[in-house]
């Protein structure tokens, strides 16, 4: 069965002083895998400024657009359509004897190839006293091990907005226990590396129709690699596996690499920043 | 060339010229006073107001008693006047600095010595004793400059801009002067029953533009507002007249910009537009409203330089 | 042999009996070297020389060939202080350093494609992964980036020093954005103006066509698909310290000076603003650190850098030189393994030698360090410049205990190297008037670019001004002197 999502994308800026020209870049194109495939797109602004495909340090799309005039405000309003296959995320094999996960996962070969996944940032680094707060059971094989990670992470925080910031340290969400998307995604990341098991930052959409943890933002999950099934989608916000209702846009070590918006403005004082994003699916 | 670099070098001609020219009007003014015809023009009040209105920073208030040290600390050395030779002479290093790699070492060696010797310049000696030899030495070093401008960079593009600064600046400076000596010479009329006419204003006008002597060789008589006005707006010849200026402004455009029917509204249709205007202009005319003429001409000048960033400095 | 007591000059020298002096041996007779330079000077008056000293120094100051210490709040413009007296290195010591330093950049550029690409001396377990998951420079998007020409190191400084054995060793690495490069050519313009009747008794190396090699590496470096590209250096601009130098580069190559407000990037390509509209930029020679280079990517504040200008480099529609994420290669805990690394990757023997180095990482040498703070001197890994280094018998005792606390805190940061003895060369000294000796190092500069490598022969050699002091970095009150590679003995 396959699913087709329409995605809106808008982002209002405002300058409280006049800005002399800027250069953004946007995060927000849905990407082209194994499970999805973006039909169409097209992104409007009210600058009528150029738009622009490039790549972000990672390789995935961006779209850029540059201002050379002055302006206060920059709406942009962006429509994808994507067409989504369903998969099973079981669908694999694996190893029959759970200590061999682990035995790959330590070999030097393994966390070479994956040490950018396995890289501890600020944001994904466990505070010294906080390191036992999860532990793997070594009599199940990674796999089973991080679905308990996604079910105790869905329990150890509170979904709840406008508590924290892209800034807020770790510590502080394992402390106060809430969070949005963001959050869940940096103390799963930051365990799962803590356990020698790769993983890495997905920003997308979700669609939110069965009742999903989201706030009209982007998304964000979580991807691990498992021995013998690959990278493997954990959405610890809803306890549930990443599959048809989740539209991977990009992924990297952290926020840091995902964040939907960059950009470089020209203005003195303070600016406002709000983005709404809907999705919609139709079955076909 | 970078445009901002073009920026700097335009730059640096400009405040190269101002540095000059103020120095020279401030050395050319305050010791010409001490044996002036008559009282006010001798008065050391009516001296510094001039100085104070060529800057552009006239003292609004006529009752006030200027305290001359500090006017001449201001004009000279203070570097928290805007107005100040210290600030312009240090402008022309730092846009020098933002083009050093594409001036020559030697410009730029003596652009810094001269930097030095501003900055080293005691101001207590300076607003006691060193009018005179601070003034001198700031022309001087303009005209170093100026030689090395001439003489180590290739008459390329690079030259013409530096050139469009030193020329739209001369020329702004040239009309600023004159605007101050008219005004003193309203203020100084009547007195010993001068008119305005042939006040002993002009002649330091002359003067302080360094163009006396020149002028007594054209006309054989003693200056006149007409004449003045004539051999500093009109005579190409004179080196520092607004029609020289413009000639030379004329020929940088033409390198920088070959085309040779320029867009209406370019930098170089409104240079050409103003040579032509000024070729077929005669004494008698600007004599009608020389205020008009005065603000007018800054405001051509003001337009052209404008235009100028505009078409080559901002992308 | 000229007995040096006879020679005005230097009458009054003391010898450090226990150094190595590049210039007298222990009985006091003069290197044979040494012997015309001693001789020629020998034939000035102290004033004579001073005169002469003074005038170099002050057309320094004329020409503005200046720079500001960092973090100096009053931005006192300084020279860098020069002494006329010059270091001489013969031709065979010169050949070993310049294969050395070759050797070792080659091995390091090969090294940074391993650890951007498979990793293997990882998985061979050559070098700990822990080295390159804790270091702060690597940049994992650079992770399966092709650089233009397999090049990242296209410049390399790389300081040597002369031990007591008489013996050069490397000090350390510079890969970054290594300086000094236009301080050596002043140096020379500046001897040879003043002392031209000693200098042509020599035939030394000229230093002068550096900027003409750096041109040809960069060019060598173009994108695919260009034939004549279009260089420019990228410099943080008028109040870096650093100024004068990328002004001279791109002088001496004649090439544009930009700064990151000078360039924008449309479509992944790069161009420059001119007067006459657009330019596309092929080749960059960025002195502007890696996080500062395009907001988009990294430090999304920075005002120096150029948006989109990483994308442009990973389509390869523009090189960078050096490439961005070098730093991965030249900090001090590498430092320790590039003898492993010459090995790895050449199957060769390292030409030059390293200073036994204790990684702080490693719970043998962290306790002999912790215990010898004294005789050790102890330096952060990822610092340049000399900032942050502690020399241990200069500490006093509660000194000590703040370097082992921050060593303790932190080991990955921390490396530490006995406290060597520098050779030191007879310098003249302004307050004392006289001849005195004083640490130095050298600073090489070599280029690699597709296919082709340059070492320039001479280089900076830096010294410590105060007596005894070991740290030469401008920034810490270090000066320099010109540095002859004679072509043969004479």
């Amino acid at each position: 069965m396959s699913l087709t999502y329409t995605i809106r994308y808008q982002s209002k800026n405002h300058y409280e002083s006049p800005a002399r020209g800027a250069s953004w870049q946007f995060l927000i194109l849905p990407e082209d895998n194994r499970s999805q495939e973006l039909i169409s797109w097209n992104v409007a602004n009210n600058l009528a400024a150029d738009v622009n495909v490039s790549i972000n340090g990672l390789g995935f799309k961006t779209i850029r657009i540059q201002a050379n005039q002055t302006f206060t405000d920059l709406k942009i309003d962006a429509t994808f359509i994507v067409q989504k296959e369903e998969r099973n995320p079981f669908g694999f094999i694996p190893n029959a004897d759970p200590a061999m996960d682990y035995e790959v996962m330590a070999t030097v070969d393994f966390q070479a190839d994956h040490e950018t996944e396995l890289r501890k940032t600020p944001f994904t680094t466990l505070p010294v006293q906080h390191h036992a707060i999860f532990s793997f059971d070594r009599k199940k094989n990674a796999f089973d091990n991080l679905m308990a990670l996604n079910t105790w992470v869905y329990h150890h925080l509170f979904f709840k907005v406008g508590v924290t910031d892209v800034n807020t340290p770790l510590e502080e969400i394992i402390m106060k226990r809430h969070g949005v998307c963001q959050d869940f995604t940096h103390l799963f990341l930051a365990i799962s590396r803590q356990h020698n098991v790769p993983a890495r930052y997905v920003s997308g959409y979700l669609h939110q129709g069965n009742g999903y943890f989201g706030d009209s933002q982007m998304h964000a999950w979580v991807e691990a690699f498992v021995p013998n099934g690959g990278w493997i989608g954990f959405d610890p916000t809803n306890n549930i596996l990443a599959a048809q209702n989740h539209v991977k846009v990009c992924h990297g070590i952290d926020y840091n690499d995902c964040a939907p918006l960059k950009g470089v403005v020209y203005a003195e004082g303070k600016n406002t920043t709000s983005h709404i994003v809907e999705v919609i699916a139709s079955q076909q | 060339m970078l445009a901002r670099v073009a920026n700097n070098l335009f730059w640096m001609g400009r405040y190269l010229e101002r540095s000059e020219h103020v120095a020279r009007y401030t050395n050319v003014n305050y010791f010409s006073s001490l044996d002036a015809p008559n009282a006010i023009s001798q008065s050391r009040q009516f001296v510094l107001r001039s100085l104070l209105f060529m800057i552009g920073a006239p003292e609004q208030d006529a009752q006030k008693p200027l305290h001359e040290e500090e006017i001449i600390y201001n004009i000279g050395l203070n570097p928290e006047y805007d107005h100040a030779i210290l600030n312009n002479v240090k402008a022309i290093r730092e846009n020098a600095n933002g083009a050093r790699d594409l001036i020559s070492t030697e410009l730029y060696e003596s652009i810094n010595r001269f930097y030095h010797y501003v900055l080293n310049y005691d101001p207590n000696y300076f607003v006691k004793r060193g009018l005179y030899d601070f003034t001198i030495g700031v022309t001087q070093r303009t005209a170093i400059l100026r030689g090395k401008i001439r003489g180590t960079l290739l008459h390329d593009e690079i030259y013409s801009i530096i050139m469009m600064g030193v020329n739209i600046e001369r020329a702004t400076q040239i009309i600023r002067m004159i605007n101050a000596k008219y005004h003193d010479a309203l203020l100084t009329k009547g007195s010993y029953g001068d008119k305005v006419g042939n006040s002993f204003e002009w002649t330091t006008l002359l003067k302080c533009a360094e163009s006396y002597d020149m002028m007594r060789r054209s006309y054989r008589k003693t200056p006149t507002l007409l004449s003045a006005l004539e051999f500093l707006v009109l005579n190409g010849d004179c080196p520092r007249s607004v029609m020289n200026s413009l000639n030379q402004v004329c020929n940088h455009m033409h390198i920088l910009h070959l085309d040779h029917r320029p867009d209406k509204g370019s930098t170089s249709f409104l240079a050409g537009k103003l040579r032509a205007e000024f070729q077929y202009l005669r004494v008698e005319d600007i004599e009608q409203d020389i205020n008009g003429f005065i603000q007018k001409v800054l405001e051509r000048l003001y337009q052209i330089s404008n235009k100028m960033e505009e078409e080559f400095f901002l992308y | 042999m000229s007995d040096h007591h006879q020679n005005a000059l230097f009458s009054s020298y003391n010898r450090k009996p226990n150094l190595f002096d590049e210039v007298f041996d222990n009985d006091g007779t003069v290197k044979a070297i040494y012997e015309k330079l001693i001789t020629l000077f020998g034939q000035h008056a102290l004033d004579d020389y001073v005169h002469l000293n003074n005038k170099a120094k002050a057309s320094f100051f004329n020409q503005g060939i200046t720079f500001q210490v960092h973090g100096d709040k009053s931005a006192q413009e300084k020279i860098f202080p020069f002494d006329l007296f010059p270091r001489i290195i013969d031709t065979a010591d010169w050949e070993k350093i310049e294969s050395g330093v070759i050797q070792r950049n080659r091995a390091l550029n090969l090294f940074l494609w391993d650890i951007y690409h498979e990793k293997k001396i990882i998985k061979d377990q050559i070098v700990p992964l822990s080295l390159l998951s804790s270091s702060v420079n690597y940049l994992h998007q650079m992770y399966g980036v092709d650089p233009p020409g397999g090049i990242y190191n296209h410049i390399s400084g790389t300081d040597i020093i002369k031990h007591s054995d008489g013996k050069y060793y490397v000090l350390e690495d510079n890969i970054r954005c290594p300086s000094g490069v236009s301080y050596v050519v002043c140096n020379r313009t500046a001897l040879k103006r003043a002392l031209f009747g000693v200098f042509n008794h020599y035939e030394a190396h000229a230093v002068t066509n550096y900027a003409e090699n750096l041109l040809q590496i960069l060019e060598s470096v173009k994108p695919q698909g260009v034939d004549n590209p279009n260089c420019v250096v990228i410099t943080p601009g008028m109040y870096n310290s650093a100024y004068y130098e990328h002004s001279y580069l791109a002088k001496a190559m004649g090439v544009e000076l930009v700064e990151g407000r000078d360039l924008f990037v449309e479509n992944d390509f790069v161009y420059m603003k001119t007067i006459k509209g657009p330019v596309r930029v092929d080749v960059i020679y960025r002195r502007v650190d890696d996080l500062f280079m395009d907001p988009l990517e990294f430090k999304p504040d920075s005002s120096l850098g150029v948006p989109g200008l990483f994308a442009a480099y990973q389509k390869g529609n523009v090189c960078l030189a050096n490439a961005p994420g070098t730093g991965a290669a030249d900090d001090k805990a590498i430092y320790t393994y590039v003898p492993d690394i010459i090995k790895y990757y050449l199957d060769e023997e390292p030409i030059l030698n390293n200073v036994k180095t204790y990684r702080c990482d490693r719970p043998d040498d962290l306790k002999y360090v912790l215990e010898n703070v004294d005789k050790l001197v102890v330096k952060p890994v990822d610092e340049a410049g000399g900032y942050g280094i502690s020399i241990g018998n200069r500490l006093t005792k509660e000194e000590i205990e703040t370097v082992q606390n921050q060593v303790k805190e932190s080991p990955r940061k921390y490396v530490a190297q006995p406290i060597l003895s520098l050779s030191v060369h007879p310098t003249y000294i302004d307050e004392n008037q006289s001849f005195e000796p004083r640490h130095i190092d050298l600073r090489t500069f070599t280029l690699l670019g597709k296919d082709t490598e340059f070492v320039l022969k001479g280089g900076l050699t830096r010294v410590a001004l105060k007596a005894g002091n070991l740290i030469v970095n401008s920034s810490q009150g270090g000066g320099s002197k010109d540095t002859w590679v004679v072509k043969k003995d004479s």
